[in-house]
């Protein structure tokens, strides 16, 4: 409201002192305030706080009505469908973990494999890409960051085909291979950037204490490079629990099956017993939840294509 | 976008510091043996099935067996598979409403979020607004198909609790219904890459500039048209390329929740095509879709790649 006086205010002053700019601008009071209110604007606090506010409940109800219904036996779920109930079923907790369990343990397996791959091969590489001279480099990243333009279901159908004739199929490695394969381009990409900017008297440093390359990498760039890192991990991890086509084809073993795909199936399993199938979704959620909890900076930079800094 | 930062410091320091053989050509072996596992495998798993979808498109690829070559049968079937073209209809619908509603949401909650005064309340909603992305994509998806189920659903329930119950209706099963169900599946989508990237591009627009409009009377209204649009257009631009490449990949949520029918009525290329290689068992077709797929989408990211060199010289520029 006063934001709006003050609007009139200034579009008074304007019209009568046209020649005063300066003074607009040097007045310390008028900077004071604008400070304090830098993006004001005819809408009222209250007002975007409310609505800001119902978007947030619109959003987010699905999940919350997940977890609450997550601790109803079905007759509750029937009785009242839209509150919460007393006594908290956790026995749909425990059902439900009986049979994701085998899903679990193995994402978390892919997910450890694929993050040791893709951070052994990408920092390596992000390393010599970014310092060493050599013939042949702009050709070879160049290769590297076409790789960004093949989208993965093209390749599905022929990298299907090239599994069955290693018979691979229902092994872990056809699961953690694929993975590393397409998270190592961004990775490496994101590797050669970074190391590409640490400053270069660091390197000489260590090359006037007698440090070669490999103790170079070692002990320079692998410590200086933990931000990325953990961004190209996270990146791993959210592919690992969001990939669906590729498990879903190359898997038939229900314990080799990951979380995405195991989820579908465990719901074909229990058809309406909603309250353990909603405790099977939260179980599944949980391991993103906690990253995203902990770890927010990096996460956003990695839904924003590992752009890290991106948003406060 | 990350070459150019890249070249800067890795290229400048190499002539003055002393590794490697300065005068001579640089061949150090160490660099191509510490090189060859990650290309090995990218070649394995990436370079030779790339090739090989395009290769085999033109025989009737029968793995294990022998694949004569036929030319290019296989995409004068493609011309006339109306199941095809149709699916590309229904990703013209959602590719559409992706790039309108689905922006709407995340617009105007960024635009509140920047009209809070308080930082901190802007980063708790910026927090809250984006937690659903901290959910997997196949929780997401199975919480909505549950939103939709005809007798236990939220929607039909709400629908009941409100006397509105002859609106009732089975979302997913009716061909009318069932692409507009998927399409609505994570409403109000703030929790979403737009959102984020308005976020951000409203965040970095200096403040000098929102005040110079405000001393020249500027609205609130009048700011999003007149500066605050304009000035993300580059963000617009890259978002909507981004949209046509991801709208391509569709497909994991019209599996989970309608499996492409009801009277394939949600069908989409990437379920045809692993319908004709999974059911048909018709390879070298599901390669020629697949491989027409890929060119779709390399050509736009190819014009995306120009797009954004094109906007970081224009930084520069200014």
């Amino acid at each position: 409201m006063s934001e709006r006086s003050d609007v009139l205010t200034a579009r008074r002053t304007r019209a009568q002192l046209r020649p005063l700019p300066t003074e607009v601008r040097s007045g310390g009071k008028a900077a004071d305030r604008s400070r304090r209110r830098p993006r004001g604007g005819g809408i009222g606090q209250g007002a975007v706080i409310l609505v800001l506010t119902a978007i947030a409940v619109v959003a987010l109800f699905p999940y919350l009505f997940m977890f609450m219904t997550s601790f109803k036996t079905n007759r509750q779920f029937n009785d009242s469908y839209w509150i919460p109930t007393w006594p908290l079923e956790l026995e749909n907790y425990s059902t439900a973990w009986h049979q994701i369990q085998p899903y679990f343990i193995t994402s978390i397996l892919v997910a450890l494999a694929a993050i040791a791959g893709t951070v052994a091969l990408s920092s390596l590489a992000g390393f010599l890409f970014a310092r060493y001279e050599f013939v042949g480099r702009g050709v070879l990243y160049g290769m590297i960051v076409m790789l960004m333009m093949v989208p993965p279901v093209a390749s599905l159908i022929p990298m299907f085909v090239l599994m069955r004739d290693l018979g691979l199929l229902n092994t872990m490695t056809v699961l953690i291979l694929p993975h590393i394969a397409s998270s190592v381009v961004l990775a490496t990409i994101l590797m050669r950037t970074f190391v590409a900017q640490i400053p270069q008297e660091l390197f000489d440093a260590a090359r006037i204490d007698g440090a070669g390359g490999p103790r170079m990498f070692r002990s320079l760039v692998l410590p200086l490079s933990m931000p990325i890192i953990g961004t190209v991990s996270l990146l791993t991890v959210i592919g690992v629990w969001n990939d669906f086509f590729w498990p879903l084809l190359v898997i038939t073993e229900d314990k080799l099956r990951t979380i995405p795909v195991g989820l579908a199936f465990f719901k074909g399993q229990n058809a309406t017993e909603w309250g353990p199938l909603f405790a099977g979704y939260t179980l599944a959620s949980l391991p993103l939840l906690l990253l995203f909890t902990f770890l927010s900076k990096y996460f956003l930079a990695g839904v924003q294509g590992g752009l890290p800094g991106t948003g406060k | 976008m990350v070459s150019p930062v890249a070249e800067r410091p890795a290229a400048a320091p190499t002539p003055k510091s002393k590794r490697a053989a300065p005068p001579k050509r640089h061949f150090p072996w160490f660099v191509y043996v510490g090189l060859l596992p990650l290309f090995a495998l990218l070649g394995l798993l990436a370079y030779y099935p790339a090739f090989s979808g395009v290769y085999h498109s033109f025989f009737d690829w029968r793995p294990g067996f022998d694949s004569p070559f036929v030319g290019l049968d296989n995409y004068r079937e493609m011309l006339a598979d109306d199941l095809w073209w149709d699916s590309f209809k229904n990703l013209g619908y959602i590719f559409v409403v992706s790039v309108t509603v689905m922006w709407f949401f995340p617009l105007l909650a960024a635009e509140l979020v920047i009209s809070l005064r308080s930082e901190r309340l802007q980063f708790a909603f910026r927090t809250i607004l984006i937690v659903p992305l901290a959910f997997p994509g196949v929780v997401t998806v199975l919480v909505w198909s549950f939103i939709f189920d005809p007798n236990d659903g939220m929607l039909n329930q709400a629908l009941d609790a409100v006397g509105l119950g002859s609106l009732a209706h089975n979302w997913v099963g009716d061909p009318a219904t069932a692409l507009a169900a998927l399409l609505v599946i994570g409403f109000p989508w703030v929790a979403s890459l737009p959102f984020l990237v308005f976020l951000t591009a409203l965040q970095n627009i200096p403040k000098e500039v929102f005040e110079a409009a405000a001393l020249d009377g500027c609205g609130r209204w009048r700011r999003v048209i007149s500066i605050d649009l304009p000035l993300m257009a580059a963000q617009m631009k890259l978002l909507f390329f981004l949209a046509t490449i991801s709208v391509l990949q569709f497909g994991f949520a019209a599996y989970l929740v309608t499996g492409g029918g009801p009277d394939n009525a949600t069908q989409v290329p990437v379920l045809r095509m692993i319908s004709i290689a999974f059911q048909g068992s018709d390879w070298g077709y599901a390669a020629t879709l697949s491989t027409t797929l890929f060119v779709i989408t390399a050509l736009l990211s190819g014009v995306l790649t120009l797009i954004r060199r094109k906007e970081n010289s224009d930084v520069r520029a200014l």
